[in-house]
């Protein structure tokens, strides 16, 4: 973390590319001393590539629905099954994570960045700054993150755009507090009282000295919340505040395959495993990143 | 030792099976499970809506009534009125009352005043949602204790159907009604074999058995109603004996799993929900008929039948229900054909299709059609957002106009008149004064319906239902779709007490020969 003293007199291509290069290295060592960690990325990729590749590998359209297959198990022609509609399950699933990966990254990003933000800022200024900022994600934090999204939700109207917003929101108290502790050690730090005696400016200091030095924990805790966030959208979705029908998410199919448990017991059984998987490999990755990052753990990668 | 042992258990197995068999005996409350989340209105005058309904059913009693197990009007039999008569050209009648009716809760005897009281309320459009049923009404005026007399602008299809025990026919009691005032609906007092105990939002709401009532003292003590709107949770709750009688689904495959259920009847009766889909011919695109024409025949109402099944379902013939008095089966329906849907929309100038807005209810039964309806819609290149909304939500915004297509599916008395004035009658327009479930602002045949009211020759008035569906079908003004029965499955050894066919209710009459039998 002393990395910005050490060489100044670099260039910055060359600095990040260090960093990286180091960062990488830490990652794959820590990674090899937790070999789970594997298993989740390995895990995560797949529903990703699946995700990416859903128009081409998909059997059927999504929403395409064959009435007189309704309500089939597992066949050859439909793997999976079909639902209450007769659409193909396993194609709703493959699209599905496109919408389950998307609004989980999306509202993790937005989480990340107005949460960091908030933190950086509140750690940085202290004083009364740092009091009503802190207290207002407090408030926040309050709030069960169910409940909050689905007042968020129900007040918008569910569409995409307000599902991130609700997720995001609920995330952002997290990162604040994340983010604002590591500032408040490292803006003691000489290497920022020689930016500010250089001049620069406090957006300089935040944005390029402070900012670079929290970014790898809140990174780590981005993957643990994105499985939050994932879950989030499914419980939303479940209780009939998602995406809007007929797009298929992985909550509304779990809904869809309540209300019709009896006719088709397998119909929640294939949506629930799909975010079972995700949320599992996730909270692996995360694991798995953040003894890379943790200085107390660094050493044991190297046996 | 041992010999007591057994003594003792031989005792104790015999004391619990006696008790066992006695509690059998006493089996006298009735736990129904109904697919929806809450109560609407327990006024009986205020709510058309299924969940109440069969609550008024077992609450309330009409001058007349539809015999129990009967969904058609010609099998109408006194109630409160022992008997009646009019005179020649139909405009005055003359019930003569039962005496000695009690109302609920001790609210004292019903007299010819609390009949004149109830019908005025039900006409009056600031305490009715039926007003609109009552516009032929001149007066009603009490003879004497057991004498009413009703007058009438001009003589109406059926009085007697507007005086039975629907809607605005339930009869109130008045003292109850006008000491309540607006909270008459959280605790509705009536004449009927069960009275009003309690109301737990969302939860039940709970019946005693009205020891006065007329007919003699029901067998069946208790009713606990039950807000159950998950059809699995209600389904399993029904398999496991915890409910005795339950809202069914409208489909094929739930019937033939429930009947199956070991000691279950599955009862299909009349009468039939007519799903239509109301398009308002007032907001863009909707108000080129060119456009109303594409959706109609966009709507395949085959493929609907075809994924709930046959047992329940049937497709629809007109915008009238089918059966109806006054239903026309001669109205041409627009044919289902994607290729014309896309020929007329480009004819109309939108050659790539449309997007059109919808707000819908998330209540299985009724979203399941809207999926498949916009899944056929896709195919004609006419986009259908569905703005999914709890059910009470869905009730009131669709009365505020804000959804410029509507699906609803309903039942009404069946007489043509009562269907074409809600649905299709300019004064029935939502969001105005004298608003019923005009969502699609049709005025394409108020002349027709307001002249088949006031005439007097059945032929003739036929004739002018006949020209009014064609107008309106003409028109557009809404696309029927399918007919769904009323379907409910109870327990076998729950003895209803009579043959049951139908009811408008829409749920089995309990009367006070229903029981269990053991």
């Amino acid at each position: 973390m002393t990395v910005s003293t050490d060489f100044r007199v670099l260039t910055r291509k060359r600095k990040v590319a260090i960093l990286l290069s180091n960062g990488l290295r830490e990652t794959i060592k820590a990674f090899n001393s937790n070999k789970t960690s594997w298993v989740g990325l390995g895990l995560f990729m797949i529903v990703v590539v699946v995700a990416l590749l859903a128009s081409w590998i998909s059997p059927y359209d999504p929403i395409d629905q064959h009435i007189s297959n309704r309500l089939q198990g597992p066949s050859d022609d439909f793997l999976l099954g079909t639902d209450y509609f007769g659409r193909d399950i396993l194609s709703r699933l493959f699209y599905g994570a496109r919408i389950s990966l998307l609004i989980g990254l999306l509202s993790i990003t937005v989480a990340i960045v107005v949460g960091s933000f908030i933190g950086v800022v509140a750690g940085y200024f202290g004083g009364r700054v740092d009091l009503v900022l802190m207290q207002t994600m407090d408030i926040l934090l309050a709030f069960p993150s169910l409940i909050l999204g689905l007042i968020i939700v129900a007040m918008l109207g569910p569409s995409i755009t307000n599902l991130v917003i609700a997720i995001a929101l609920t995330a952002v108290p997290p990162f604040a507090r994340i983010a604002r502790s590591p500032t408040l050690i490292i803006k003691e730090r000489e290497f920022i009282e020689a930016g500010r005696s250089l001049g620069y400016s406090d957006a300089r200091l935040m944005g390029l000295h402070i900012l670079p030095n929290i970014l790898p924990e809140i990174l780590v805790m981005g993957s643990l919340w994105m499985a939050t966030a994932i879950r989030v959208e499914a419980s939303l979705a479940f209780i009939g505040l998602g995406v809007k029908p007929p797009t298929p998410t992985w909550g509304g199919m779990i809904r869809e395959g309540f209300e019709n448990i009896l006719d088709g017991p397998w119909l929640a059984v294939w949506p629930g495993l799909a975010i079972l998987v995700v949320v599992f490999s996730l909270n692996l990755l995360g694991d798995g990143l953040r003894d890379a990052i943790d200085p107390k753990l660094r050493g044991e990668g190297a046996e | 030792m041992k010999k007591f042992l057994i003594t003792t258990m031989a005792a104790a197995f015999a004391a619990v099976s006696f008790a066992s068999s006695l509690l059998a005996e006493e089996k006298t409350t009735l736990v129904v499970g109904i697919g929806f989340q809450d109560a609407n209105n327990l006024d009986p005058h205020q709510s058309p809506s299924v969940v109440d309904k069969a609550l008024f059913n077992w609450m309330f009693n009409g001058l007349v009534r539809i015999k129990p197990g009967q969904a058609n009007p010609e099998f109408i039999e006194p109630d409160l009125a022992q008997s009646w008569a009019s005179n020649a050209d139909g405009t005055e009648w003359t019930f003569n009352l039962r005496e000695g009716v009690q109302c609920h809760h001790g609210y004292g005897e019903l007299t010819s005043d609390d009949i004149v009281y109830s019908i005025n309320r039900a006409a009056d459009p600031d305490r009715s949602g039926f007003a609109g049923s009552f516009k032929a009404l001149k007066s009603i005026e009490a003879l004497d204790k057991y004498t009413v007399r009703v007058s009438l602008k001009n003589p109406i299809p059926s009085l007697l159907g507007l005086l039975s025990n629907y809607h605005g026919g339930n009869i109130v009691c008045k003292k109850a009604a006008e000491e309540m005032g607006e909270d008459f609906n959280k605790k509705p007092v009536g004449t009927g074999p069960f009275m009003f105990e309690e109301y737990q939002s969302q939860q039940l709401v709970r019946l005693k058995a009205n020891d006065d009532y007329f007919r003699g003292k029901p067998k069946i003590r208790e009713i606990v109603y039950r807000y159950i709107p998950s059809d699995a949770s209600r389904d399993l709750a029904f398999a496991s004996g915890e409910v005795d009688m339950i809202f069914g689904k409208q489909d094929s495959k739930w019937i033939e799993r429930t009947a199956k259920v070991p000691g279950a009847v599955v009862a299909v009766m009349e009468p039939a929900e007519l799903s239509t889909l109301y398009l308002n011919v007032t907001v863009k695109p909707l108000d080129d008929i060119r456009v109303r024409k594409a959706i109609a025949h966009a709507i395949d109402r085959a493929g609907l039948v075809k994924l709930k099944g046959k047992a329940a379902n049937r497709e629809a013939k007109s915008i009238v229900p089918i059966g109806y008095l006054g239903f026309s089966e001669d109205v041409p329906l627009l044919p289902y054909d994607p290729d014309k849907a896309r020929k007329l929309l480009t004819e109309a100038g939108y050659p790539d299709g449309i997007t059109i807005k919808t707000i819908h209810t998330t209540l299985p039964i009724m979203a399941t059609t809207m999926e498949v309806v916009q899944a056929q819609l896709r195919e004609s290149g006419i986009n259908l957002e569905i703005e999914p909304v709890e059910h009470a939500t869905f009730h009131s915004k669709i009365r505020e106009d804000l959804s410029p297509v509507v699906h609803y599916a309903a039942a009404r008395f069946p007489v043509a008149d009562v269907y074409l004035t809600n649905f299709f009658h300019s004064r029935s327009t939502v969001n105005t004064p004298t608003a019923i479930t005009n969502f699609s602002h049709c005025s394409a045949a108020d002349a027709e319906i307001d002249a088949a009211r006031a005439e007097p020759d059945v032929n003739k008035q036929k004739a002018l239902w006949q020209t009014a569906q064609e107008k309106i079908m003409a028109d557009v003004c809404g696309i029927p779709m399918i007919e769904a029965l009323q379907v409910w499955a109870y327990k076998d050894n729950l003895d209803l007490g009579y043959e049951l066919k139908g009811n408008l209710n829409l749920a089995p009459t309990l009367t006070e020969a229903s029981h269990f039998k053991n």
